[in-house]
């Protein structure tokens, strides 16, 4: 597609006549002014700014109504998102290493949404549990390898790395192997056992929420 | 860039000082600092110069060099630019840190003085082609507190104005070989015309008004500012906008203006300062870095 | 190092040949329509073709061509901060990085990095981060790399909107497009978006009031994110140039806008409404 952008090609027209034909829904790109506050309630990719709505992505515009008494509006891209790990939210994260104070994790992903880009995280000995945490041990609760379920409780510092905690019933570990290297199955919440040797080791278990397994 | 930190509470006290004209140490919206001038303040250097701007204090040096002109550019000499943060100003610029600004400092001088009437780089000439003068403009930045583009701008102005190059002369022998000789006297010497040089004037945007001279403070309060040099005639010779903010037309058109303004009152009064100082000659008192 | 004493080594330094040609008269006329057939003093923007999406790995890239000037732009990221200090976890960094293939200039570059790529990608960053909503992306870093492929003028000014193009491809949440243009002043003319010949010529005549000027510029918000001019202009002059350079952004901005729509429409149809 070449495109003069000299005055004797009408560019602006053309684009206007390609969105009625092509797309029943409204394209924008960053900078489009879409509406007034006053007719919308501002969702996801858009911004306020003087009393108007406008787009902060290039994106499909959408109008949904909530039961509010106003539609919301917001911006969406059919690629994923850009998410970042933010504070609440719950994250499934790796262990790589783990010493007497803390557990570090690589966050692979946020919710359902896989990260694109690898960010790592801490979870300290504090965090592994709600009840008893001056008892907790790491090397009992985490091994390296171990697909953990976590919540994200602050970005961290300019020292540390995002810190997460899995002192909920439904966080833990969720994926072990055993020494021998056969996937454990969870026995109690603080114990799991291989398939294989029967022998049992020791993990800060998650109680998986029904509706998160998948067949 | 050294910087300081301030509190709301700060931001909004000196944010509605500016709106009604009034800066934080007294100072209107166009004025400068105390501004103090010295040259010849090195003595291995062919010229050189010491500026303070309130607690901004820039050292320059220059030294002359014999080197090729530039194979697009034969019939001239040329100007190196280098401006070394050390970590003396601020421990920031400790180890690596002040490369970046140093970096951008250098380039936007030479940016600067991109362009035919700044310095006669013809003057600089030897012999076409084989030899010319390569004047390496040295920065040194003593101490932060602001406003480092002017201060460097004025410094580079009184350098230049105190740079003495010796003549040579060129001699050919028999075979058509050349052989410069340097003159033995070491009062004969040329002398630059620095009277195009300019001056870089930084305009900081703050709330709805800029302000000339930024302290350290009121630069924390702007989102971006405007630097614009300005030759004697109310020539610009180079115009940037610097820091993470954007501005709208209308008050870079209002900043121009402004900036030429206080560009062009600059020279007069330095030039009259600088010649004053050099018709004291010898019996001028050396004030030195404690001065 | 011991020395080869089996071949003989080039010189240390060498130049292009092209150098020492007998000189031709470089200085273009400063009147009469340009090499290209535009006309000058007028805001005519050479034809730009963009395209987004050309790197598959990288999370946003774009490609521009404006007459013989052709770069392209990819965006990776958000990604976590190597360098931390304490700005960082309140918003996010943006990084940009902008070089010149060795074979973009008539005149051979380096690999390495210069000054020149540097003051630019310092420019690049200053223009692009007024657009960029950075305090969406806590903790993280988004980079920018752009890559002179052939530089027949005006560089930086296509640099600045093919990299808002790969950034609003990439995802990445802004205020708003950033586009870019240039005018380059000769005597009492001007011509828009010029072509490296008529950057680097200068004609003898007129050297009062000659000079370039680079502006970034936020259509929808009104506002200029980056400038840059050299040479010596009057303060009018410099005041006329930024004018026309935003109508010049205006007229690539539809074709920018374009491009973007259908980058956006080829990577999913439209969502169901619902």
């Amino acid at each position: 597609m070449r495109i003069n952008a000299s005055p004797s090609s009408q560019p602006i027209d053309e684009r206007s006549t390609l969105l009625e034909n092509m797309s029943p829904m409204k394209l924008c790109v960053p900078g489009d002014k879409l509406c007034s506050v006053e007719d919308c309630i501002p969702g996801t990719g858009v911004y306020l700014r003087h009393g108007y709505i406008y787009s902060s992505l290039a994106g499909y515009v959408l109008r949904k109504n909530e039961g509010e008494e106003l539609p919301v509006i917001s911006v969406v891209r059919e690629t994923e998102a850009q998410l970042l790990p933010d504070v609440g939210a719950i994250v499934t994260c790796k262990v790589t290493s783990i010493n007497p104070r803390f557990a570090k994790v690589h966050i692979l992903y946020v919710g359902s949404t896989p990260l694109k880009d690898r960010f790592r995280g801490t979870i300290r000995k504090e965090d592994v549990r709600a009840t008893e945490k001056d008892k907790v041990e790491t090397y009992k609760s985490f091994r390296p390898g171990d697909i953990v379920l976590a919540k994200v409780i602050s970005l961290g510092d300019v020292q540390s790395n995002y810190l997460l905690t899995t002192a909920e019933n439904e966080l833990g570990v969720v994926v072990a192997h055993s020494e021998a290297g056969a996937q454990m199955i969870p026995i109690s919440w603080c114990e799991m056992q291989c398939p294989r040797t029967h022998s049992k080791e020791f993990r800060k278990v998650a109680r998986v929420q029904p509706e998160y397994l998948q067949a | 860039m050294a910087t300081v930190q301030v509190s709301e509470a700060e931001k909004v006290y000196i944010l509605h000082g500016i709106r009604d004209d009034l800066r934080v140490d007294g100072r209107g919206c166009e004025d400068y600092r105390h501004t103090e001038i010295e040259t010849d303040v090195v003595s291995n250097t062919d010229g050189s110069a010491k500026v303070t701007l309130g607690h901004t204090a820039v050292l320059v040096g220059i030294k002359a060099d014999l080197g090729k002109p530039k194979p697009m550019l034969p019939k001239e000499g040329y100007l190196e630019f280098f401006v070394d943060c050390s970590a003396n100003a601020t421990p920031e610029f400790e180890g690596r840190g002040g490369e970046e600004l140093g970096t951008e400092l250098s380039n936007t001088l030479y940016k600067v003085f991109n362009n035919k009437h700044s310095v006669d780089l013809k003057s600089l000439c030897i012999s076409p082609g084989e030899h010319c003068w390569v004047l390496y403009v040295d920065v040194l930045l003593l101490q932060c507190d602001g406003n480092l583009y002017d201060a460097i701008s004025i410094a580079i102005k009184a350098a230049l104005f105190s740079t003495k190059i010796p003549k040579v002369h060129i001699s050919a022998d028999e075979e058509g070989a050349k052989e410069i000789e340097l003159s033995d006297d070491p009062y004969d010497c040329m002398r630059l015309n620095v009277e195009n040089v300019p001056c870089i004037v930084t305009l900081c945007k703050v709330g709805h008004r800029h302000v000339v001279d930024a302290t350290l403070q009121e630069k924390a309060c702007s989102v971006a500012s405007l630097i614009i040099s300005v030759t004697q005639k109310g020539t610009v010779t180079c115009m940037r906008k610097v820091g993470g903010g954007s501005l709208d037309p209308e008050s870079i058109f209002e900043m121009t203006e402004a900036g030429k303004r206080v560009g062009k009152a600059l020279h007069a009064p330095l030039m009259d300062l600088l010649q004053q100082e050099e018709r004291l000659g010898t019996k001028r008192q050396k004030v030195g870095f404690l001065g | 190092m011991p020395t080869d004493t089996k071949r003989v080594r080039g010189p240390e330094v060498s130049q292009s040949p092209l150098l020492f040609v007998s000189k031709p008269a470089t200085a273009l006329p400063s009147h009469g329509p340009r090499t290209d057939g535009r006309p000058r003093d007028q805001v005519d923007v050479r034809p730009v073709f963009v395209r987004c999406g050309l790197v598959s790995q990288a999370k946003g890239s774009a490609y521009i061509e404006a007459g013989n000037t052709k770069l392209m732009s990819c965006v990776y990221g958000p990604r976590e901060t190597e360098r931390k200090d304490e700005t960082d976890m309140k918003c996010g960094r943006l990084t940009t990085d902008m070089r010149f293939a060795p074979f973009s200039c008539p005149e051979r570059g380096s690999w390495i990095q210069g000054s020149q790529d540097k003051d630019l990608s310092l420019m690049l960053h200053e223009s692009l981060q007024p657009a960029v909503c950075l305090h969406k992306y806590p903790r993280s870093q988004i980079e920018v790399n752009v890559m002179v492929l052939e530089n027949s003028g005006s560089v930086l000014a296509h640099a600045v909107t093919c990299a808002s193009l790969a950034l609003a491809d990439a995802g990445i949440e802004m205020y708003d497009l950033v586009l870019g243009c240039a005018v380059r002043q000769d005597g009492s003319s001007y011509v828009v978006d010029p072509t490296y010949k008529e950057e680097n010529s200068c004609s003898s005549a007129s050297s009062e009031n000659q000079g370039g000027l680079t502006v970034a510029f936020l259509p929808s918000l009104n506002q200029i994110s980056g400038l840059q001019s050299d040479g010596e202009m009057t303060e009018e002059t410099l005041t006329a140039g930024v004018r026309t350079c935003i109508e010049g952004c205006y007229k690539i901005y539809p074709v920018i806008q374009q491009a973007l729509a259908k980058a956006v429409r080829r990577a999913a149809p439209p969502p169901s409404e619902s």
